[in-house]
């Protein structure tokens, strides 16, 4: 009986192929841009958080609960006393979600070259350890990164170098309050200068071994600031900082924050991303509803004499409904086949070759956090699935309409239309 | 006038020059009052020998600092102790402020927002003690007690900010000595009229002809139990100094 309703159905719609064809074509054209606008969108979304938080940030950052980058050096994890930094890393690698963390130290020092000071954030860090977390080796533009090997080399960023009048070789003498009140004062060597796009990185920030930070803010080698850890899946985020909360505060007082709130604009963002992408869902859900009852509705009152011949012999209302809603069902079926078919290359090249925002180093900074010069597509295959399903349950929504009216129909009356 | 210049040149201690202002100030009684002050404060030069102690929550420390001021343009800080900031100066001229560093053995040419925050972790900072104060601009004043306190005949006088005044304290208020005119503390209050820090002198000596306070106490009041201490030993006021003692090739020595 279903069998047969579908087929009927399915020959009902090559009745008018032109109709059907014009209609599957908007339909499917439509679904293939939902592809690419949700891959797109996907693709942004990975690379704004893989930048915002490989670069510098990491994923989940565990400090003494009351740090801000604000406060006086003095807050270190473990309090004044510091903490076995061994053992607190230790403990954070025996979580299996956990890939790599590495120890922080954070200062703010007046940075001077030749001629010009600034002001620029200190962070120490453990070269060996801090690639395996972030991804600011791979944006040097000038020397190398930090090695353990150059302890009084630093890198800092092209702007600030630009700003203070310093290259790659050039001295730098750092002035900074130090823990127990002094002037820390040192001079050191650039090794590299990285370029990130983001001005507050290029323009303010000094890196350097943790060890070497450590001796100029006269820290002990026990005291350190933060520690900073890359999961293997960032989605487990959220869970893994407080269950390294619970794990830590064991040793010592502790807070532990996933990338949502260390960077809230940028979770805002990730939100807003996927609200944009669910917009344009529903505004294509519409257009595709009105495509589906427009054909339909011109199908059925072309076909009234049918239908009403079909009554005549005994079809029943609620089977002229099922006929209805199993052809646009069939239109929606044959019309997300051919998005599909359409779609899939755009999909695979948005992923592979990305689009181009400029071919000199062009880029777009959105929330804080640089996109390009490519823009990459990321296969999101809970939207595509997401389209489809809303898709077919759009047509057949949208079929219930012409059906019911179809249904109505007086087979006397019906038969006599022209 | 000529004499705020002279202020300026012995503002190691920002309370000073506060009262040379008042004797420009608003309140036409005070300041008939205070313009006596002013004049007991100035000075060409100002060459001194300061100690400064600073009790934090996680550590003092003793600072040993010659310091020469000339004209109320130049300053200079030479710190002698503790050993490892010794050799450290500061030199002021005009409105541009140098650190030598005598490990990097550099010059650095300090930035305008380094000079107000907290100079070597104390309750002061580097522009409290190289800067004229600008109280003389920035606030109305008005006699707010006379009479005596602790058997001391005293004034108190309140200098609130005018209302184009760019400035951290919502309120000042201060008490001076009738019978010298000596400052006995000077309290800051916030926006919301909440007392946040005070400073109070004491140790009144005559040096070169001049009664001068030689102690004060700055101590934070909206935080943990702090507070840094000023102490002048031989402070000699109107000596020769060299102009180019405050030249910036002099400045490592």
């Amino acid at each position: 009986m279903i069998g047969s309703l579908l087929r009927l159905a399915w020959r009902n719609l090559w009745w008018n192929p032109r109709r059907t064809l014009i209609a599957m074509s908007a339909i499917g054209f439509g679904y293939a841009m939902l592809l690419f606008v949700a891959c797109l969108m996907a693709g942004l979304r990975q690379q704004m958080i893989e930048t915002g938080t490989d670069l510098v940030l990491s994923e989940i950052q565990v400090h003494a609960p009351h740090y801000d980058p604000d406060h006086p050096i003095s807050l270190t994890l473990g309090g004044r006393n510091g903490t076995d930094v061994n053992a607190a890393m230790a403990a954070i690698a025996a979580d299996p979600r956990v890939q790599a963390a590495s120890p922080r130290v954070y200062g703010y020092g007046l940075v001077s070259g030749t001629h010009q000071s600034a002001g620029a954030q200190l962070v120490g860090v453990v070269p060996d350890r801090e690639q395996t977390i972030t991804l600011l080796q791979t944006r040097m533009v000038k020397g190398g990164y930090l090695s353990a090997a150059t302890p009084k080399g630093v890198v800092i960023g092209d702007q600030l170098a630009t700003t203070i009048g310093v290259q790659v070789g050039s001295e730098i003498v750092v002035l900074t309050p130090a823990a127990d009140g002094s002037t820390g004062n040192d001079l050191y060597t650039v090794t590299g200068l990285f370029h990130t796009g983001l001005d507050e990185m290029d323009g303010g920030l000094v890196f350097m071994p943790l060890a070497t930070l450590q001796e100029l803010l006269r820290l002990p080698p026990e005291r350190i600031h933060e520690i900073g850890i890359k999961l293997h899946d960032i989605s487990d985020a959220a869970a893994t900082a407080a269950a390294l909360q619970i794990q830590l505060g064991k040793f010592f007082p502790v807070r532990a924050r996933p990338w949502q709130v260390l960077a809230p604009e940028l979770a805002d963002y990730v939100q807003f991303n996927r609200r944009v992408t669910f917009i344009l869902f529903f505004i294509f859900f519409a257009l595709a509803a009105m495509g589906i009852v427009n054909t339909m509705l011109m199908a059925i009152i072309e076909r009234t004499r049918e239908f009403g011949m079909l009554m005549a012999v005994g079809m029943r209302p609620f089977q002229v409904v099922g006929l209805i809603v199993a052809e646009a069902a069939g239109l929606a079926a044959a019309s997300l086949i051919l998005g599909a078919a359409v779609g899939v290359p755009i999909l695979w090249y948005l992923q592979v070759h990305g689009l181009d925002l400029g071919h000199d180093g062009g880029t777009v900074s959105v929330a804080g956090v640089v996109v390009g010069p490519y823009w990459y597509g990321q296969q999101d295959f809970a939207s595509y699935a997401e389209a489809a399903l809303g898709l077919a349950i759009t047509a057949l929504v949208a079929a219930l309409y012409p059906a019911m009216r179809a249904a109505r129909f007086r087979p006397a009356e019906a038969m006599r239309k022209v | 006038m000529r004499w705020q210049k002279g202020i300026g040149a012995i503002c190691l201690i920002l309370a000073w020059s506060s009262f040379g202002h008042i004797a420009r100030a608003d309140d036409q009684p005070a300041r008939g009052r205070l313009s006596g002050i002013a004049p007991q404060f100035i000075g060409q030069s100002c060459i001194a020998t300061v100690v400064m102690e600073i009790n934090k929550e996680d550590w003092q420390r003793k600072i040993k600092m010659q310091f020469w001021a000339l004209g109320g343009t130049k300053f200079l800080i030479r710190i002698l102790e503790p050993q490892e900031d010794a050799g450290t100066a500061i030199l002021k001229v005009d409105n541009t402020t140098w650190y030598y560093l005598p490990k990097a053995k550099r010059t650095v040419e300090m930035l305008p927002s380094m000079m107000l925050s907290s100079w070597m972790g104390s309750h002061f900072t580097l522009s409290d003690l190289v800067s004229e104060s600008t109280l003389t601009d920035d606030y109305a004043t008005a006699t707010s007690f006379e009479g005596d306190r602790n058997g001391v005949a005293v004034s108190e006088y309140t200098l609130t900010p005018k209302s184009d005044a760019a400035v951290v304290w919502g309120k000042i208020i201060l008490e001076i000595r009738q019978a010298d005119q000596m400052p006995v503390w000077q309290r800051f209050y916030d926006e919301d009229g909440k007392l946040v820090r005070e400073l109070s002198f004491s140790d009144y000596k005559t040096v070169s002809g001049k009664l001068i306070p030689t102690h004060l106490v700055m101590k934070p009041l909206d935080q943990a139990p702090e507070q840094t201490s000023i102490t002048f030993e031989n402070i000699v006021f109107d000596s020769p100094i060299a102009e180019d003692i405050f030249a910036l090739k002099n400045l490592k020595q």
